[in-house]
């Protein structure tokens, strides 16, 4: 029998870790406070080190707090972040979103800016400032900046955070054994859609919607090893899948991988989703990572990378770029999919639609079609955000510590 | 090469164009070669690299539009507006250079708006039964596409 609005509002019968309340995806408020109590003091990817690779190249990053930065790496080969913010008028002062640049000047005022952060000359400083003011007094807002996991340059806003190596904890060691070559960026692509950012990440942590890659099947879910797969919970809301192999050629006009990577078995698969907005995603021949940043609570840009080997042969790397773009391009079989799914996540819950509830609860043995990853990254929300994400308003519980527990 | 000749590549292009737009992907494939070639590529000032999005010959475009019904997409149409700039030919085939600009317009409601620019570059074969599609790039000014799209521009 369909419901009438009492039994549209009443609460899921299920555990109180099992369901959210819809507004934590299109609350402005609760979006506001995300950005200084998840992302301001999380380790985020910003680029990755085969994107800055000789002295003085620069990458530019919009952190998912709305901060623009500037990473670069010194003469000194040691990677730096920076706002990208002149300390005179507050001005842009990068604008491309990748280079080389021996001195970063602002084209306002001609500040200019070394890649360690001094400012090294401020036109016709002495005749304006005299001695109240001197380019020691301009450096830039440097922010923490450290190499890891992968090569990959993570930035930190806040500078009493812990170290990576902390943040991560072990998430990353299923993947750490192949990571150990140097990789390669060979695709960067965007995605601005309308959805809230936790339901990209949502994406990635439950393989249920493998029913949106409906003729896909036929590779994972309708193979053998499939449910196998488990998740496992990391402390700092992180969470991995475990891997299985992927038939490829079980698709209609594809074929088996022909280049593998290093230390997985054919076809293997292994998904690391990582706090708050981040997923390392290896799939037989591929990296993919994906970045969020949100953009409000119903707006997100997804950055997504694609990488091989450093030592890969032209032949090899034209293999991983085509298995690439066949699953994950802009006009690939799956993440056009998972795109679409996500907006109309967006679409059905944007303000004023009364959507009420969001269900997280299916028990599986904490196996592939388990909700356990997204319960898992919602518990990590709720300790963070000192609010329920089943009851963010505590309109139920009126001490937020009870209630995130 | 003849007045006529250029009108027929320049008819090749429009009809390649049209064909896509309606959908008529076995007409796309009659107007090309057998050893067509199909490949979107892109410049990346992030990573400052080339990009190849989409690398098929033939027989993978075939593959490709047969499976296009059998996945979720979106639904909204796109028109693929075209201006063939140049035609440089010599002996039995053509190079084409043309503008694309690809408008999608939404099906509740109807609004149009710009979905992406770029360049057809194409080569063509110059048969004695007329001009065919011999290779296509295309060269995609546009990067940032939303959701993306699974019928190729």
């Amino acid at each position: 029998m369909a419901k009438n609005s009492a039994a549209w509002d009443a609460k899921p019968k299920f555990p109180s870790s099992h369901y959210v309340d819809s507004r934590i995806y299109t609350d402005q408020s609760l979006f506001d406070e995300e950005k200084e109590k998840l992302f301001k003091s999380s380790w985020i990817i910003a680029c990755h080190e085969s994107e800055i690779e000789k002295a003085y190249d620069y990458r530019l990053f919009t952190h998912p707090t709305g901060v623009p930065l500037i990473i670069v790496r010194g003469e000194d080969m040691k990677i730096r972040s920076f706002y990208n913010i002149c300390p005179h008028r507050g001005n842009t002062i990068l604008y491309d979103p990748a280079g080389n640049a021996k001195r970063m000047t602002c084209i306002f005022h001609a500040w200019s800016f070394d890649a360690r952060g001094n400012c090294i000359d401020i036109s016709r400083g002495e005749q304006g400032y005299q001695d109240r003011y001197c380019k020691e007094d301009a450096a830039l807002r440097e922010v923490k900046a450290e190499l890891g996991f992968g090569g990959f340059v993570w930035v930190n806003l806040d500078d009493a955070s812990c170290t990576l190596k902390e943040y991560i904890g072990p998430a990353l060691d299923m993947l750490e054994p192949h990571m150990q070559e140097p990789m390669e960026v060979f695709h960067f692509h965007k995605a601005t859609v309308d959805t809230n950012y936790k339901l990209w990440h949502d994406t990635n942590s439950e393989f249920y919607h493998d029913f949106v890659h409906y003729f896909n099947r036929i590779t994972g879910m309708m193979q053998p090893g499939y449910f196998d797969r488990k998740y496992v919970g990391y402390a700092n809301g992180h969470a991995s899948v475990g891997s299985m192999e992927i038939k490829y050629d079980a698709y209609a006009g594809s074929k088996k991988r022909a280049v593998g990577w290093p230390g997985l078995a054919p076809g293997g698969w292994i998904l690391i989703d990582i706090f708050p907005g981040m997923t390392y995603n290896l799939r037989t021949s591929v990296l993919r990572i994906d970045t969020v940043v949100p953009l409000g609570p119903n707006k997100l840009v997804v950055e997504f990378r694609g990488l091989g080997l450093k030592s890969d042969t032209p032949e090899q790397r034209a293999e991983r770029i085509f298995d690439h773009n066949t699953i994950w391009g802009p006009f690939g079989r799956n993440l056009h999919e998972d795109l679409l799914a996500v907006m109309g996540q967006g679409r059905a819950m944007r303000e004023g639609t009364d959507s009420r509830w969001v269900i997280h609860g299916r028990e599986e043995n904490s196996t592939i079609h388990d909700e356990i990853g997204m319960r898992h990254f919602y518990a990590e929300w709720s300790k963070r955000m000192g609010r329920a994400a089943h009851d963010p308003f505590r309109q139920g519980h009126p001490d937020p510590a009870r209630a995130a527990a | 090469m003849t007045m006529d000749q250029r009108q027929q590549i320049e008819e090749l292009v429009y009809r390649s164009s049209l064909a896509l737009d309606e959908g008529d992907f076995k007409g796309f494939l009659r107007l090309c070669d057998d050893s067509f070639r199909y490949s979107v590529v892109a410049f990346s000032p992030e990573i400052r690299k080339e990009m190849t999005w989409l690398d098929l010959d033939k027989a993978g475009m075939d593959t490709l539009f047969t499976n296009l019904p059998r996945h979720n997409s979106d639904h909204s149409p796109l028109a693929r507006h075209v201006t063939v700039y140049t035609v440089a030919g010599s002996g039995d085939r053509a190079d084409v250079v043309s503008a694309l600009q690809v408008f999608r317009t939404t099906l509740d409601g109807g609004g149009t708006g710009l979905f992406a620019v770029g360049r057809y570059h194409d080569t063509v074969a110059l048969g004695v039964g007329g001009p065919s599609l011999l290779k296509r790039v295309v060269r995609m000014v546009t990067r940032e596409m939303g959701a993306g799209y699974h019928i190729p521009l």
